[in-house]
């Protein structure tokens, strides 16, 4: 199987759970049964109950909810602020890559995950705002990559081809060199982003404090919650930390796929 | 039509190129007109590829000044470029440019038809992808592919030196471009290639279109160029007609190289 497949097959699996969890019946605060505490997977509950009864399996898919949504906002705005400013920089060069690059470097200079934590401790600990915070901190990572792939192609020769047949410059910016050459490295940091998130939500959550509480479920506190519970469900905090493992690995892996795709043909 | 594309041309007077403080172009005079191939030849450093960059307005120095005029006329219409914006609507439509690397020139990422199809697209409306890529006169065609349907699957990395020379030619026709200055396309390819693509060249100066053909090679000339303008030190110093028979051609180049120093041949 290829780095391809593995990575299409993770990430649609986590498309899937989300849509699932989406249009799911299931009511997690009705659910606490005492009677069935800790149980093994069986046919009624496919991956067993956790150690107030709760139907694992459903939790797992449910918790899906807790980064998908704000994931891909954060992938957005990751794409979105670091594109638009790293396109700037690579096409016009000069004082405006200077700022662009100076604020870039700054921004990257404070660990992401601090800077996570200052902006949930500042505007509160809502998903929203981790996920725009989130977003802003993997944006000069997007933008760096940005800015050298076009300082690199603008002054190609094709490039230099496209203007003497007369492209429009906002075309040959837009579509020649920032689509059709740059999508697959935009792609590759979009999902990193969107992995990022992942990491930061889930880590949050198994923390406690600022992430996703009980009873709602997150991979992060169903694993934080049932690690250690004596005779409890090996199961119960298991999967979640193997969802939380597929998740990052399938971003990562299509990511690079994409990225490597558009580089191979660049010759490199 | 006819008579109105008899009147095209493509004309230089006076051009004068500062980069700095060095003078590249002293004093260029040239003229094309349409169905005619003009050969510019000079020793390297002798400004030819920056005169070449000044008819389409796109001198590759950044403090580049130009100097002079560059006349144009299509249709009947005339204009004399001077800015940039003055220049832009003009490229590609009336002026095109064919590069020494034509692989380069072309985009890394794209196959050769959908490179064919944004140049058409930009020229004029298209009905299809196939009725454009696969017809016998189509660009592909014209620019002398027999199996115009399997090189546009092709990426440039994939084509030959030719290859990539005549994907580049049909990406200037598919723009329809009326003028095109070729600044040495058949440097590096081997003898039999380089008499293919210039046999296409002719092909295409017969049917109206008018082609600067920059090189450094004057053994290519006999038989293909209309007029020689000999380059030297920036300035244009000799206009010989080939077209008197290989003889007279001999003639007119074996002086036009004694003019240029140090020779080329």
């Amino acid at each position: 199987m290829s780095a391809r497949t593995v990575g299409l097959g993770l990430v649609g699996a986590l498309i899937l759970a989300w849509v699932l969890a989406l249009v799911a019946p299931y009511d997690i605060v009705a659910d606490v049964n005492p009677a069935r505490a800790s149980l093994g997977p069986s046919g009624a509950h496919w991956l067993g109950t956790d150690h107030l009864g709760r139907d694992v399996a459903w939790r797992l898919l449910l918790g899906s909810r807790a980064f998908v949504a704000p994931g891909l906002l954060t992938a957005a705005i990751a794409g979105l602020v670091g594109g638009a400013a790293g396109a700037l920089a690579g096409w016009f060069g000069g004082p405006v890559a200077a700022l662009v690059r100076y604020t870039f470097t700054v921004g990257a200079s404070v660990p992401r995950f601090v800077l996570v934590l200052l902006a949930g401790a500042i505007f509160g600990a809502d998903p929203a705002v981790l996920a725009v915070a989130t977003g802003l901190a993997c944006a000069p990572a997007v933008g760096e990559a940005v800015t050298c792939r076009l300082e690199e192609l603008r002054r190609a020769e094709f490039v230099l081809a496209l203007r003497a047949h007369g492209v429009p410059e906002g075309r040959i910016l837009g579509y020649h060199l920032l689509w059709v050459n740059a999508r697959g490295l935009v792609a590759r940091q979009v999902l990193q982003a969107f992995g990022f998130f992942l990491v930061v939500e889930t880590t949050l959550s198994y923390l406690g404090g600022f992430g996703v509480q009980e009873p709602t479920p997150s991979w992060g506190n169903m694993l934080a919650f049932e690690f250690g519970i004596p005779d409890g469900n090996l199961l119960a905090w298991m999967a979640p930390a193997a969802a939380i493992w597929a998740g990052i690995l399938g971003t990562a892996l299509l990511g690079q796929d994409l990225g490597l795709r558009e580089g191979a043909r660049h010759g490199r | 039509m006819a008579g109105e594309r008899r009147a095209d041309e493509l004309v230089a007077e006076g051009l004068r190129i500062v980069a700095g403080a060095r003078t590249l172009v002293e004093d260029a005079t040239l003229r094309v007109g349409a169905g005619e191939i003009v050969a510019l030849v000079g020793s390297s450093g002798s400004g030819k590829t920056v005169t070449a960059r000044a008819l389409l307005g796109m001198v590759p120095f950044a403090p580049g000044r130009v100097a002079g005029r560059v006349t144009l006329t299509v249709d009947g219409h005339t204009s004399t470029p001077e800015t940039e914006a003055d220049f832009r609507p003009l490229r590609g439509r009336a002026i095109g440019l064919l590069w020494q690397d034509a692989r380069a020139a072309l985009d890394p990422l794209r196959t050769i038809g959908t490179q064919v199809l944004d140049a058409a697209r930009l020229a004029g409306p298209v009905p299809s992808r196939d009725a454009l890529l696969l017809a016998p006169d189509g660009p592909l065609a014209r620019a002398g592919f027999a199996d115009p349907a399997r090189v546009a699957r092709l990426h440039p990395h994939e084509l030959s030196g030719g290859m990539a020379q005549r994907a580049a030619i049909a990406v200037a026709l598919a723009r329809n471009s009326r003028f095109l200055v070729a600044d040495e396309p058949t440097t590096g390819l081997d003898p039999s290639v380089q008499r293919g693509i210039l046999a296409q060249l002719s092909h295409l100066a017969a049917a109206g279109m008018g082609l600067l053909f920059i090189t450094h090679d004057l053994r290519l000339l006999p038989g293909f160029a209309t007029r020689v303008v000999v380059m030297d030190h920036g300035r244009t110093v000799e206009e010989a007609a080939t077209t008197a028979g290989l003889a007279g051609a001999g003639r007119a180049l074996v002086e036009a190289t004694r003019k240029v120093a140090g020779g080329v041949l």
